[in-house]
């Protein structure tokens, strides 16, 4: 009980100022979480339809220490395999911890249209630990994302994550599951140098406008600058490093109550 | 059995695909496209139905230019005045276009103009419009329409909660709930031969009335129309049910007017003269006669119409026309019917080479006494059982403006006039200017015309609209409305004043992708909800929008974004906001006959004066325009599948789900408990 009493006013205090996408939505390594435009990457959980831009099969897993808590952690793993009819993603993501905890699953499909566009669609089922009843509630939760390149410097990005609003529905509760909507695009000044904006609406939190610059300075490294503001203005900075056939990502948020936000992923791209 | 699954699998997937049933499917698609720029600024219910089916025939006997008449033209509704007298000036000074591209060297057309055109309008030989009909063509190349729509509700509505025979001691309740099941359906035949001959017939019974039972037994509406066009002397020959368009709209206009959309420079409506009525809507039309006859330069119209309508009906006297068309409880049934309306007019218009002046009388009797319950904005409300009402209107032209007007009076003597002149002083700009004046006194049946109510009385206003192509590619748009209400209107009890402006940025970047920006800015004047004063408190409303639309093709898909946001406050309380945004994706199956379209819309309206509008595709004949309040978000899901050559269904899903915390979604018989709303349509139509 000592543990469980800090830890939910803790989850009170973290949910109303932190309105931004629900904890079992792993963050994606796009600076300020500005993912829904980048054909670059796929990231779990997040746009489908980047999945359709995938060349090679990739694995990756990323941990994320949110304000230096570890109960607060979401930790993920992917898998991305391409064929010539469709892309395929695997997901698993884990928050929370032995008393409270919430899993998702999720297996994605998406295909890039001739390089025009692509389109996304993935499976969810969700699952949270319910220490009152001790058992697990489920919800399934589709996701479909939508990227189209307008040209190759400029591309624009749709995604809806739980759009028919699913629920969980127990005996005393009803556990409201995130329903997010994301636009968002993606400029290259240059192939090095690359603009991303995004604004995110979970239906019962804040809007979330964010906007992130990603600089290739060397072949190895890159650097990632960013920021984005719902109730607090938080400034965001990033690495990438790519040492080769991996690909290590760094990021931080200084949100300016809850403090330190950090996150770390590492990928493996299979050769083709 | 074996053989009807295999059957039935051949029917499904081994259909093809013409080039004429996309092409019909494109038209479709246009025409939605078009209406969707008029309905897109306009909160009243707009007959799609006859919108689309004007065009649709239009598209089935494209307007031979080298023949048309500023008349043909004028069914375009995409096409301005200016836009009409050019293509007129062009074939006149230049002879015969010889291919439609030849549009392009018209004044004031674009590409964008001349892509809507094209499915229209033809180029050719000038032919004979007037061949004698015979019996075995008719009979050989008519041509046959079947339709029947389904609609149903998934949520059960409070009004089909208590059926009567389960609680037949409770009259009170039972005479407010719906006797009927909760299917919408609607049957439609129509039969046309070329451009000579329509005919055609419509029922219809909406959700909650009953088709066979004690208290109904059939559809609760039932409409036939036919009409003949260029026999002998006569221009058109309508029985059943029809429409009568003339002038302006001030006298006679039942039909869906032009009025303040980003089409700025079509501001009044066209003189469309007498046409069949074939639409489910249960108000607006007239049940009799009527006929045109040419005499040289002159067309005399005149008509009948004997139909009954719907009023609450007590000792000979009722307080208003009810216009729902809903028959659903013992209540409504009751007011059914109640009111004989009888209706004479006629029209006579003179048509010169650039001059056309016309007059309209009509008359309308009721058998009961129409005496609205008057408080003071309805002070000056039609009552009374008789009412004549005369109008004249003109049109011309002279050197580059295009003068035109109408002025109307009824038989209490209070007066509308609307008078206005456009002109294009360079190429790529046009120019409309236009004033109202309505009478508080003036009130009759079937007026409507420019106005910023559908009512037109008791308004008075100046418009300017200017339509600019600065660049390739580019299309301006604007107007600024400026409008006074002399007496006290419904939820304004002062005379009060407003102002309205639009502008319009339109960018087609390539052939494939099109966007525009839409910024609008309304203000007018409205009671204060919280005085408890003794006089009157008016506040000033504020409403301002920005739409961003932008719409993209790859392949055989299409994708449409709309981005749009508003805010809203009275007096000087604290502004509110409103923001829609959606995606759509639309599919068509290159070896199938089969069309997708999907749309998920998110929405965040804080009040209800941030309230939204949304067009969406629909099945065919259908075109919603759902309003959105508060949180949340809607999706659906559109197919039409083309079964054969001749058979095609439609069926739409969609869903709206509240996400701020609202347990129950509209109110009284319409109550649905939950947050959740969803309906299913389906339609079937048949070509033989």
């Amino acid at each position: 009980m000592k543990r469980i009493i800090p830890f939910l006013v803790l989850c009170f205090t973290y949910q109303c100022l932190r309105a931004q996408l629900s904890t079992i939505l792993p963050t994606s390594t796009s600076i300020a979480n500005t993912s829904v435009s980048n054909t670059k990457e796929w990231m779990s959980f997040q746009n489908p339809a980047t999945l359709g831009y995938i060349e090679n099969t990739e694995i990756g897993t990323q941990y994320e220490n949110r304000y230096l808590i570890s109960e607060l952690s979401t930790k993920s793993i992917q898998l991305a395999v391409p064929t010539n009819l469709l892309n395929a993603g695997l997901s698993f993501s884990h928050f929370g911890y032995s008393l409270y905890h919430e899993m998702m699953i999720g297996a994605g499909f998406a295909r890039n249209f001739s390089d025009k566009f692509a389109m996304g669609l993935q499976f969810n089922y969700y699952t949270a630990y319910f220490v009152a009843s001790n058992s697990y509630r489920g919800a399934f939760l589709p996701q479909m994302g939508l990227s189209v390149k307008f040209s190759s410097n400029f591309s624009l990005g749709f995604h809806t994550f739980n759009p028919f609003q699913a629920n969980i529905q127990t005996e005393f509760v009803t556990k409201r599951l995130p329903s997010v909507v994301s636009f968002g695009t993606e400029y290259f000044f240059s192939p090095e140098f690359v603009w991303r904006t995004q604004v995110d609406k979970e239906l019962s939190s804040n809007y979330r406008f964010a906007s992130g610059f990603e600089y290739q300075m060397l072949q190895q490294l890159s650097v990632k600058l960013g920021a984005y503001g719902s109730d607090y203005l938080v400034p965001c900075l990033g690495f990438g490093f790519v040492i080769r056939r991996f690909t290590l990502n760094l990021n931080c948020e200084l949100h300016p109550v809850l403090g330190l936000n950090t996150l770390a992923g590492i990928k493996y791209c299979f050769k083709k | 059995m074996k053989q009807f699954f295999i059957c039935l699998f051949l029917l499904l997937f081994c259909s093809f695909t013409t080039r004429a049933q996309d092409a019909v499917a494109a038209t479709e698609q246009l025409i939605a496209d078009i209406f969707e720029q008029y309905a897109a600024e306009s909160e009243d219910a707009i007959d799609y139905e006859s919108f689309f089916e004007d065009l649709m025939y239009c598209a089935q006997h494209p307007i031979n230019l080298n023949q048309s008449t500023r008349e043909e033209l004028d069914k375009l509704p995409f096409l301005s005045d200016i836009q009409v007298e050019n293509i007129l000036a062009y074939v006149y000074q230049n002879g015969k276009l010889q291919t439609i591209y030849e549009l392009q060297l018209v004044e004031g057309l674009d590409m964008t103009d001349i892509r809507r055109m094209l499915a229209f309008v033809n180029v050719g030989e000038a032919v004979d419009l007037t061949p004698k009909i015979y019996w075995h063509d008719v009979m050989k190349y008519g041509k046959n329409g079947l339709f029947f729509r389904v609609d149903k509700g998934l949520e059960t509505k409070e009004g089909y909660q208590f059926l009567p025979e389960e609680d037949p001691n409770s009259t009170e309740a039972n005479s407010k709930s719906y006797l009927g099941n909760s299917f919408y359906h609607s049957l439609r035949y129509n039969f046309h031969f070329k451009d000579r001959i329509q005919l055609g017939f419509t029922a219809e019974k909406d959700a909650g009335e009953q088709f066979w039972g004690a208290a109904h037994k059939g559809y609760d509406f039932y409409s036939f129309h036919a009409q003949l066009n260029n026999v002998g002397k006569f221009k058109t020959l309508v029985a059943g049910d029809f429409r009568a368009n003339f002038g302006q709209g001030l006298v006679l206009h039942p039909e869906f007017g032009m009025g303040k959309s980003s089409y700025v420079l079509n501001v009044t409506p066209r003189n469309s003269g007498l046409k069949k009525f074939s639409s489910t809507d249960e108000s607006n039309f007239f049940r009799g006669a009527g006929a045109t006859v040419r005499l040289g330069k002159c067309d005399l119209s005149a008509f009948y119409s004997n139909k009954m309508i719907d009023g609450d009906t007590v000792s000979g006297a009722f307080q208003t026309i009810i216009k729902t068309g809903y028959h659903r409880t013992t209540d409504e049934l009751s007011k059914k019917h109640t009111v004989n309306q009888q209706i004479v007019g006629g029209n006579l218009t003179y048509t010169f080479s650039n001059f056309q002046l016309g007059f309209t009388a009509v008359h309308t009797e009721l058998d009961n006494h129409l005496e609205p319950d008057k408080s003071v904005y309805n002070y000056f409300y039609f009552s009374g059982n008789k009412q004549t009402t005369g109008g004249i209107f003109y049109r011309m032209r002279w050197h580059k403006l295009n003068l035109f007007g109408e002025t109307a009076m009824t038989d209490n003597s209070s007066m509308a006039t609307i008078n206005g002149f456009s002109f294009s002083p360079l190429s790529p700009v046009s120019l409309v200017v236009l004033h109202r004046y309505y009478s508080p006194e003036y009130d009759t049946f079937y007026a409507s015309s420019f106005s910023e109510t559908s009512r037109i009385n008791n308004e008075s206003g100046f418009y300017l609209g200017a339509e600019v192509r600065p660049f390739r590619k580019w299309k301006m748009a604007a107007y600024a409305d400026s409008y006074r209400f002399p007496w006290p209107k419904y939820g304004i009890d002062a005379p009060s004043i407003g102002t309205d402006y639009l502008f319009q940025a339109d960018f087609a970047a390539k052939r494939n992708i099109a966007m525009f920006w839409r910024f609008k800015f309304e203000e007018k004047q409205t009671n204060l909800s919280t005085s408890g004063a003794v006089m009157p408190v008016l506040v000033t409303l504020q409403k301002t929008s920005l739409r961003y639309q932008l719409t993209y093709i790859q392949g055989d898909f299409s994708f449409k974004n709309v981005l749009e946001g508003n805010l809203s406050r009275q007096g000087e309380t604290a502004w509110t906001y409103g923001i829609i945004a959606c995606q759509d994706i639309s599919y068509s199956f290159p070896k199938i006959p089969l069309k997708i379209d999907f749309r998920y819309q998110f929405f965040d309206a804080v009040d209800y004066e941030n309230r939204f509008y949304s067009c969406e595709k629909d099945v065919l004949y259908a075109f919603s325009i759902p309003m959105y309040f508060g949180l949340g978000s809607r999706y659906y899901l559109n197919l039409e599948y083309d079964l054969t050559k001749r058979l095609s269904i439609w069926f739409k899903i969609a869903q709206t789900v509240y996400a701020d915390d609202r347990e129950l979604l509209s109110s009284g018989n319409e109550a649905i408990l939950g947050n959740r709303k969803t309906d299913a349509r389906l339609l079937i139509k048949w070509e033989f």
